[in-house]
């Protein structure tokens, strides 16, 4: 348990938006029988989010998924992955060109100019070059742009993506890496009529997950996972919430998901901070 | 890029913020409430001064409480419409109430509309509006000015025509202050004006205009726009300027598909913040669909605040369970 005796489960996320307010203060409140009681604390970034959660300030960190993987190689280990949404259970990244490209799969993509976002955005920018690489393509011989905008938030704000689109839009990038999500936000393309397409799109990977210490007992945290994973769409006020955070569900950790990111980590030489 | 625009300033928007976006095309604007039905933001409101270009607004996510996203002013209950009569000394061809020298008057009459005017008052209601039909075809008009004024700020809508003999006497006996009267001038020349409202009708709307403001009353202006016409809306703003209006009341919507409507922008109940609205023959959501027996409320007008409380209610669940978005439409 954090520091805090006696305190609730305490859990920490990184504010990247406004509504990060109303989406904990929401989901504290939903958190009402004595044995799932939370309060929680915003940081600022990813970097001292995973740190706290070392320190033992906090119980419970919302990692994004290079934040997950840079608890795991922190502690060597000694984390517990507790629940993601279902839409980080099925995340990828989209590589999209100008309308009428013709563009189609990895090797179109190599010998073009490619828009990233943010370096610390797993999404847009480390998995994509991962991806590639594992596809036969040279990246290191590739034009690269990159939209280095929010760092520390692991490109929880989605400005880098729409930064990189623009260059496309702009004819100052070929293609553009976006998650999935900024992809299905404009109707994969629907939404922007005649100026977009899906040139390739990588494997599905796991994002986003509540991460705690291997020393949070599992009589602390099995009511909480239980009681979160209870939240229905199909109730009014849950559903605010769920809009908000992004997701319809919460569901089991898929820890598979994340071989990509850790091979990635190492071979790109990844920052173990931000 | 509309799309781009939302993605990047809605996204960071604080729950229950608004914000304003230009639309240029029906398709456009219709990217927008996909793009908020697909993402869980609102559109709260869509004023478009033309058939399909304008201005939608915009809030982040679906607050429980949609008096974070609208304004005071436009909540249902805080605006109430009477149509004192339906009888016209015109007969516009887009008429959302198909009004003529010909329609049955069906009149509200001035004891009742003192009795809804008081209990609109005692219910919360902030400001009538007066509508038909022309009003000055009634010899009672005057009084039934007085009796709203004396409750609640007042706008009378009127083509603004009947401003001579007994018309202007009647105009003479009305208040200066807690009123205003909202008439109608659908283009900067006489030509696409009175293809829609007959010939000779804009000179005449025009000379009312200046009449009633050497009155000493506030004139604000409405216009009526077409799909099929040019709307040459700079021209329009600066009739409307040059004589003196300010840029506030000078109300510009497209064609309702109501009334003797052959064309115009559709509305279902659902998709309106309701603007509660009497009529001799009940109650309705909002004064564009008057004839319309899917928006009607209540064949009862008395008591009023019943179907204050209705609407209120109605429209509460509605936006609870929103996935359509309400849009307001601009009769004012
Ligand atoms: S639009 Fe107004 S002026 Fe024209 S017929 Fe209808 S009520 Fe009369």
């Amino acid at each position: 348990m954090s520091q805090l005796s006696g305190a609730p489960l305490l859990v920490g996320a990184v504010a990247y938006t406004p509504n990060v307010v109303p989406i904990w203060e929401g989901i504290r409140d939903y958190f009402d029988t004595p044995d799932t009681a939370m309060d929680f604390v915003l940081f600022s970034n990813y970097g001292r989010l995973v740190d706290a959660l070392r320190a033992g300030m906090i119980d419970i960190a919302w990692n994004t998924n290079l934040a997950y993987a840079r608890s795991v190689l922190q502690t060597d280990g000694h984390v517990r992955a507790l629940a993601m949404r279902d839409t980080d259970a099925a995340f990828s990244t989209v590589f999209v060109a100008a309308a009428g490209s013709g563009w189609s799969g990895p090797g179109d993509i190599g010998s073009r100019r490619l828009a990233l976002g943010s370096a610390d955005s797993a999404h847009a920018a480390i998995l994509p070059l991962h991806y590639l690489r594992a596809a036969g393509i040279d990246v290191e011989h590739m034009q690269l742009k990159r939209f280095d905008s929010d760092i520390g938030k692991h490109g929880d704000t989605g400005r880098s993506e729409l930064d990189a689109i623009d260059a496309v839009l702009a004819g100052d990038a070929d293609v553009a890496a976006i998650g999935i999500t900024v992809w299905e936000n404009i109707g994969r393309g629907d939404l922007m009529p005649g100026t977009l397409e899906q040139v390739w799109q990588t494997e599905k990977y796991s994002h986003c997950m509540f991460t705690a210490l291997d020393t949070l007992p599992e009589s602390v945290s099995a009511p909480w996972v239980a009681k979160l994973l209870a939240m229905d769409w199909e109730v009014p006020a849950h559903r605010r919430i769920l809009e908000l955070e992004g997701l319809t569900r919460w569901v089991e950790p898929h820890l598979d998901g994340y071989t990509g990111l850790f091979e990635a980590i190492a071979q790109q030489g990844v920052d173990s901070r931000w | 890029m509309v799309v781009m625009a939302l993605m990047r300033i809605v996204e960071q928007l604080a729950e229950g913020d608004t914000a304003q976006f230009a639309v240029a095309s029906a398709s456009e604007l219709e990217l927008v409430r996909r793009w908020c039905a697909k993402t869980g933001n609102t559109v709260v409101s869509t004023m478009m001064v033309e058939q399909d270009a304008g201005h939608v607004t915009v809030g982040r996510g679906r607050p429980r409480d949609p008096a974070t996203m609208i304004p005071a002013d436009r909540m249902p209950g805080a605006r109430l419409w009477l149509y004192t009569n339906f009888h016209c000394n015109l007969a516009c061809d887009y008429c959302c109430v198909a009004s003529s020298p010909k329609t049955d008057p069906r009149l509200l009459g001035i004891e009742t509309i003192e009795t809804l005017v008081v209990e609109a008052a005692a219910w919360g209601v902030r400001e009538l509006y007066l509508t038909g039909g022309e009003p000055f075809l009634l010899p009672d008009i005057d009084a039934i000015v007085r009796a709203c004024v004396g409750q609640l700020p007042t706008t009378l809508l009127t083509n603004g025509m009947l401003f001579r003999g007994l018309g202007l006497r009647k105009l003479r006996a009305m208040p200066r202050e807690g009123f205003a009267l909202q008439i109608s001038v659908d283009s900067s020349t006489a030509e696409v004006h009175d293809s829609h409202r007959g010939a000779g009708s804009w000179k005449r709307a025009l000379a009312g205009i200046r009449v009633a403001l050497d009155e000493g009353f506030t004139v604000r202006v409405a216009a009526t726009i077409s799909a099929h016409d040019d709307p040459a809306l700079d021209e329009l703003h600066a009739l409307f300027d040059g004589l003196g209006i300010p840029r506030a009341d000078q109300v510009i919507r497209p064609i309702a598909l109501q009334g003797v409507a052959d064309e115009g922008v559709t509305f279902s109940r659902e998709s309106l913040i309701p603007e509660v609205t009497v009529t001799a023959e009940g109650i309705y959501w909002h004064p564009v669909a008057a004839l319309d027996a899917d928006a009607l409320v209540s064949r009862q007008i008395l008591p009023l605040a019943p179907s204050l409380d209705l609407v209120s209610d109605l429209f509460a669940k509605q936006w609870s369970s929103m996935t359509a978005a309400s849009a307001m439409f601009a009769c004012a």
